[in-house]
């Protein structure tokens, strides 16, 4: 109730701004050559997300500290504009025309796809402006025909195929198992494996679906200990992992057990402790376990004294993406932009080399799987250009 | 087989948070819908003492023993406070006062531990206890399991046993079976309320501990769930009746895990609260009835 009345607060206040903002920014559009190059960074800055939002700021600054340190470009600076979207729809489209009242040339961020959907419908209506996000993975985003969005980060439906083609190619598995926990996420997850098992690798999975925030699942797990299958994979989230773990193994069910990118969380390494060990999980790949992002972390570190979270290593490479099309585009003009990034080809980020395809989402997708040693998460397989599992570099 | 033995294991749990339900309820006909919250609040502070003597080097026994007793102790005093408090001056209220009242108290220690402990999952430590298992009749069992159970049913007993052989234990009886009587005889009321409170709370500490022990995983919001599953246990077997809570307890955990396995996990709580509905249709007192004062 509070934080509604809360939100309405600052919706209002926002609301008034960007009425004051529109008025004065009138007069000010020609941009004149000595100014700076906006980039506006909606992402939620206020509320349970704020420390994402924080952290994908904190990594759009870096990238643009870096770009101005080599001169900027087409001899101006990189200006940085957060916008707080408060990871709620209504707030993001009013977030989303403060920035275009800002005279932003365009856009490198999101982190809730909820919020990114209605900032990318305004961005899309002033003159295309182009949106490259660094977060959000709904399928939707890029489905909608618009030609100005782009994103650094993988889709929701690439994990299951990706997930099928490790449990089929990598780990050669005949039997296996898929869990979900009935959420929308999760159960869309293990809809996707499933189906991409079946119709690329000829693996019949069998489906099993728990509900959450039970503590107790042996009872599942000895059924499915009586399918004897060679793999698990489990799609929901990482409170139910540990435990799913931990129970397994406490009934000495010694089947690989896999997780998808909810479960990626060091909740998972106490709850189960030892028997977390051999635990794979497939996930967009953490700056941590990028060999081309190692400075990236430790220049984070030195300038905010933290971790850099999951996402600021997509936005630093947003922005970059975004400044170099700029530079190509030799123009600030958003169509010409949009056209430079199309053109993208072979990008070398710190997450990886990527093109964007026909609807601006990056190809080959962002998963990698990683393995729990010793109580760590360590970096485990990835696919390289050819389709062939390699060790992460 | 190896469901039975998950659901006894689990059902244990369920029986010791279920006899404080049934005992409060035999004797002031109030359902205490805080009791869960005690068991949340057990599960804590065996928690919080582990955190403490974690950095000392005594044996793992004595550490495991001293945050028992512990936990037993801190939530059975709060109970005795919540008693104090929030329902002796409501005992001569309507019973909805003092229900609205139990509520209360529940969203009070369930803020409290969230305020203190925050909202996400804690754990305890995973390298206490052995691992170690052994097979019976083609099911994996870990002594662990067989460690809870036991202890479990020794505290069982031990209730069992006060309640039937001590003066307080035929005081309790009494009060069961007429207040106003028993206090025309002597029988010092809010004393025997007070320590019936007492050894609920002492139990649901205990199960909190084990539970804790035995998933790792502790929660503010954990009380709810298992509130709801225990009160159900004390139902079935006839709330208000002892060994009624300890059958209903076993049994829910036995049917919860044989719906998981043979039907699906999805169904257990369908299954399990159907289950109720037809014993309490077909025989509304419950498994064992609610003769408290005969079979106590």
């Amino acid at each position: 109730m509070q934080t509604k009345r809360l939100a309405a607060l600052v919706a209002t206040a926002a609301t008034a701004s960007l009425l004051l903002a529109a008025c004065g920014g009138s007069t000010s559009t020609s941009s004149s050559a000595s100014q700076p190059i906006a980039i506006g960074v909606p992402v939620p800055l206020s509320g349970p997300y704020a420390s994402a939002g924080q952290d994908i700021v904190n990594g759009a600054k870096l990238a643009a500290a870096k770009i101005n340190k080599a001169g900027g470009v087409l001899g101006r600076k990189i200006e940085i504009v957060p916008a707080d979207d408060q990871c709620d729809p209504q707030v993001g489209a009013q977030a989303a025309q403060k920035l275009v009242s800002q005279n932003v040339v365009g856009i490198a961020g999101g982190y809730c796809s909820g919020a990114s959907l209605p900032e990318s419908t305004v961005f899309h209506s002033q003159g295309d402006l182009p949106f490259v996000m660094d977060a959000s993975t709904n399928p939707q985003l890029t489905e909608q025909g618009f030609n100005d969005i782009f994103r650094t980060i993988g889709r929701d439906d690439e994990q299951g195929p990706f997930a099928a083609n490790f449990i089929a190619n990598y780990l050669h598995a005949k039997k296996v198992v898929v869990m979900d926990d009935n959420t929308t996420y999760a159960a869309g997850l293990a809809a996707n494996t499933i189906s991409a098992l079946k119709s690329q690798y000829g693996i019949t999975a069998d489906h099993e679906v728990i509900t959450a925030g039970q503590s107790d699942y042996s009872s599942v797990l000895t059924k499915i200990g009586q399918m004897h299958p060679d793999v698990l994979y489990y799609t929901g989230y990482f409170t139910e992992a540990g435990l799913l773990l931990k129970q397994a193994r406490a009934q000495g069910l010694k089947f690989t057990m896999m997780g998808g990118d909810a479960t990626n969380d060091p909740t998972v390494l106490s709850t189960a402790g030892a028997a977390a060990n051999g635990f794979i999980i497939t996930t967009s790949p953490l700056a941590q376990f990028l060999g081309t992002a190692s400075n990236y972390v430790s220049q984070y570190q030195a300038a905010y004294n933290k971790a850099p979270g999951p996402y600021s290593v997509y936005e630093y490479d947003a922005v970059s993406v975004l400044a170099s099309a700029i530079k190509s585009a030799g123009s600030t003009n958003a169509k010409k932009i949009d056209a430079a990034l199309h053109q993208v080809k072979d990008y070398k980020g710190l997450t990886g080399t990527f093109s964007f395809n026909k609807i601006g989402d990056r190809v080959p997708a962002a998963y990698i799987t990683i393995i729990v040693k010793n109580g760590q998460f360590t970096a485990y397989q990835e696919l390289n250009s050819s389709g062939q599992w390699v060790p992460v570099p | 087989m190896q469901y039975l033995i998950n659901g006894l294991t689990i059902g244990s749990f369920y029986a010791l948070v279920a006899l404080g339900y049934t005992m409060i309820y035999g004797i002031i006909r109030l359902i205490n819908f805080a009791h869960g919250d005690l068991f949340m609040v057990g599960a804590f502070m065996g928690w919080t003492v582990l955190g403490v003597f974690s950095a000392t080097h005594a044996p793992v026994a004595v550490v495991l023993m001293i945050s028992l007793l512990v936990a037993m102790a801190v939530v059975g005093l709060l109970a005795v406070g919540m008693d104090r408090i929030a329902y002796q001056p409501l005992l001569r209220a309507s019973r909805l006062s003092i229900l609205i009242t139990a509520l209360g108290v529940s969203l009070a220690l369930e803020n409290g531990a969230l305020i203190l402990f925050g909202a996400g999952f804690d754990t305890y430590p995973t390298n206490l206890l052995p691992t170690t298992t052994f097979l019976l009749g083609g099911a994996t069992v870990s002594w662990v399991q067989v460690g809870m159970f036991t202890l479990s049913l020794l505290l069982m007993l031990l209730l069992y046993l006060f309640v039937q052989h001590t003066a307080v234990g035929t005081a309790m009886r009494a009060l069961s079976f007429d207040q106003d009587a028993a206090r025309l005889m002597g029988v010092n009321v809010e004393g025997v309320i007070m320590i019936t409170f007492l050894l609920g709370g002492v139990l649901a500490a205990a199960s909190g501990v084990m539970m804790g022990l035995y998933y790792t995983q502790i929660n503010f919001l954990m009380g709810f769930l298992m509130g709801l599953r225990a009160f159900t246990a004390a139902v079935l077997g006839g709330i208000g009746n002892i060994p009624g809570a300890m059958v209903g307890g076993l049994l829910i955990g036995v049917l919860q895990s044989f719906a998981a396995g043979y039907i699906s996990s999805q169904w257990q709580d369908v299954i399990v609260f159907a289950v109720l509905i037809l014993v309490l249709v077909v025989k509304p007192t419950g498994i064992f009835g609610e003769r408290v004062v005969e079979r106590m």
